[in-house]
């Protein structure tokens, strides 16, 4: 009988600041210190990954649910229109 | 020299003989066989066993066959093709390990004809073998989908194959035009253009943009991997829409409006994703959101992102597989896969759970893990041919990758902030932390190690590509970008993660036009129309009978009154308009 755990927890936030703070940090250090070589003008903005990363996640989430109002519809849509005497199965 | 064995003709043909093993041991052990086999001929192929296989993309093709005033070829052996038949046969056996708990022998052969099948296309040399091997996987998986046994599986089922007879009418007189054009049967670059001229090409590339499941014609795709069996849907994954995007890196890559093309995909299908309540629904818009990747690659067209292309499909059957398997494993235990209904499995099987976020973070590019060594590439190739806007969607797009399915798709699952599965779900669970056949975790162990493997050392991949590789994955800029978008990516997450939750409900898609404009406009034609019509025929015909009847007749002639009179010119009238609109 293998024992039940639940989900390290703590342990997983603890790492997560720290790494995002960290993050955080060296972005700003290694922008100055020029250790990092970008393709486009955009990318040198200072902390630009974070900022794309977090606000396009919420822009993501917050359009798509925008969508959902027009495109979320019952589970059994097609059923219940099929066996209103539609020939097409 | 050996005359050499085609792979695909062993996997399919011995898939056949599966279902006449009287002991299931002995059955079990031949179905793993099948793909070792695979693999050990492809092996030897490589090894030069057979002849030499020169650089791509110049290849070895083994033997030819005389067809009407054609030759075939229907094996052609370079490295893309190779690359593609070792993933292939690499994933089958991993599927396998994962099917065998399944107690229809058929479904193995379905299975087993569909992997030969997929095999048989990419190393098919010309056109009409390539034509055959895609029309007999267009079937397989039917069957994979019919027994569900479900009527929503069946309607499925019966869709699936349309779509795909339609891509496949599509393809064929693509191909009779471009014979008719140029006399060729070979399956190489095809002529590209917007012009009338390229017709034949124009319909092969959207022949394969449709098995591609590129948007908006990607709707299949979601319907019928969502409806298979649990182990069915793990084969679907991996073959149908890789080998559209090997058939298009062979014919038409460097086509801009393929870039185009795959970048739309890739976003549009991680937008649809948010919306998802299925975990395998979520999986299959991802599997359209990854091959936009590819697809975007293709369009490109220049070494690094064909490499990137070439290199994402084989991680992608890796990591794809993996992540069906691990929404497998709820599905097949406690019979849903739905979000909603599920929450608080983590106790009860943690090592799943494990599994599938390597998956996650694999399909996401985290570094060390195989996205990131192959997905960065087709990335890296838009940089260099500077188009930002390609570079941001694509970017845009990973992080709705990460969002779907490193985060929404094991927190819905297994976590939801419980410690406990709902009632209903728990009380089909033992009190153990290994819920999951041993089988399904050991097929997913493999995946998952080789999702890591990739990723640490990917040497192994770059050196198989077509095209010489001069791409550094781990650069300090590239690991640390990657790296800090996630952890914001992770951070917006927390922020909204009530709206990612599950709740009930379908979410329309493209196939909607087909399904309920079209469905009423079949109606139309079926009801009304096909009454009218045969109202209007018997009019007519009692008409023509009426001035039949009066000529013939002396008596009648003389009196033949105006309505008759008016009936024959205007049968003239209609009968001369007709000539001269058709010879107008």
């Amino acid at each position: 009988m293998h024992r039940l755990r639940v989900y390290p927890k703590r342990f997983f936030w603890r790492v997560y600041w720290a790494a995002l703070a960290a993050s955080l940090i060296l972005d700003g250090v290694w922008l100055y210190s020029h250790a990092v070589h970008y393709h486009f003008e955009f990318q040198y903005f200072p902390e630009f990954f974070a900022l794309f990363g977090f606000i396009g996640c919420m822009l993501l989430i917050l359009i798509a649910k925008g969508m959902g109002l027009f495109i979320v519809k019952e589970e059994d849509y097609y059923e219940k229109r099929f066996e209103k005497g539609n020939p097409v199965k | 020299m050996t005359a050499w064995v085609h792979p695909g003709m062993v996997i399919a043909l011995g898939g056949l003989l599966i279902p006449f093993i009287p002991w299931r041991v002995v059955k079990q052990a031949y179905f793993l066989m099948l793909p070792l086999a695979g693999l050990a001929l492809l092996v030897l192929t490589s090894s030069g066993m057979f002849g030499d296989v020169p650089a791509f993309p110049e290849s070895f093709r083994p033997f030819s066959l005389p067809f009407l005033d054609y030759t075939l070829h229907p094996v052609r052996i370079h490295h893309l093709s190779l690359l593609f038949a070792y993933v292939y046969v690499i994933a089958a056996f991993c599927m396998n390990i994962y099917a065998l708990g399944v107690k229809n022998d058929w479904e193995h052969t379905a299975a087993m004809i569909y992997v030969g099948s997929a095999l048989g296309a990419v190393f098919a040399g010309d056109l009409l073998t390539l034509f055959f091997c895609l029309e007999i996987m267009s079937w397989a998986p039917f069957f994979l989908l019919l027994f569900r046994g479900t009527k929503k599986a069946m309607g499925a089922a019966i869709r699936y194959v349309l779509w795909h007879h339609f891509s496949g009418v599509c393809i064929l007189a693509g191909i009779l035009m471009h014979i008719h054009a140029t006399g060729s049967l070979e399956f190489g670059p095809m002529p590209w253009g917007y012009e009338k001229t390229h017709l034949g090409s124009q319909l092969m590339l959207f022949g394969f943009l449709v098995n591609a499941a590129t948007a908006p014609f990607h709707s299949w795709l979601a319907d019928s991997y969502s409806e298979a069996t649990p182990s069915g849907s793990v084969y679907m994954t991996a073959y149908t829409t890789k080998t559209a995007v090997f058939c298009l890196i062979i014919a038409f890559s460097g086509v801009k409006l393929l870039m185009w093309a795959g970048v739309a995909s890739a976003v549009f299908s991680v937008f649809m994703a948010v919306l998802e309540n299925d975990g395998r629904r979520l999986l299959s818009y991802h599997i359209v959101s990854q091959v936009g990747y590819m697809v975007c690659g293709v369009g490109i067209g220049t070494a690094m992102a064909v490499n990137g292309a070439a290199a994402h499909a084989f991680c992608h059957i890796i990591y794809k597989a993996l992540l069906y398997m691990g929404v497998g494993c709820p599905l097949l235990v406690v019979g849903t896969s739905k979000f909603h209904e599920l929450g608080g499995l983590y106790r009860y099987m943690p090592i799943a759970f494990w599994l599938t976020i390597i998956g996650g973070f694999s399909i996401s590019a985290f570094p060390l893990f195989s996205g990131f060594i192959s997905k960065t590439m087709t990335i890296e190739a838009a940089e260099r041919i500077h188009e930002p806007i390609v570079y941001l969607m694509l970017e845009g797009a990973s992080i709705g990758t990460f969002l779907h399915t490193g985060l929404k798709l094991p927190w819905n699952i297994w976590l939801q902030g419980r410690t406990e599965p709902p009632p209903e779900v728990r009380s089909r669970l033992n009190d153990s932390a290994v819920n999951t056949p041993v089988h399904m975790l050991a097929a997913m162990g493999i995946l998952a190690f080789l999702c890591i493997f990739l990723g640490v050392y990917p040497k192994i991949l770059y050196d198989m590509l077509p095209y010489p590789v001069e791409f550094v994955p781990f650069t300090l800029t590239r690991v640390f970008s990657i790296t800090q978008m996630f952890i914001f990516t992770f951070l917006g997450f927390w922020v909204l993660r009530r709206l990612v939750k599950g709740y009930p409900g379908y979410v329309l898609d493209t196939d909607w036009l087909v399904r309920i404009p079209g469905g009423c406009l079949l109606r139309f034609c079926t009801g009304p129309l096909q009454r009218m019509g045969a109202r209007l025929d018997r009019m007519g015909k009692r008409a023509a009978d009426r001035i039949v009847h009066a000529l013939r007749n002396p008596e009648t002639e003389a009196a033949l009154n105006p309505s008759l009179a008016g009936a024959g010119i205007l049968a003239a009238l209609i009968l001369f308009v007709f000539f001269i609109a058709r010879h107008l």
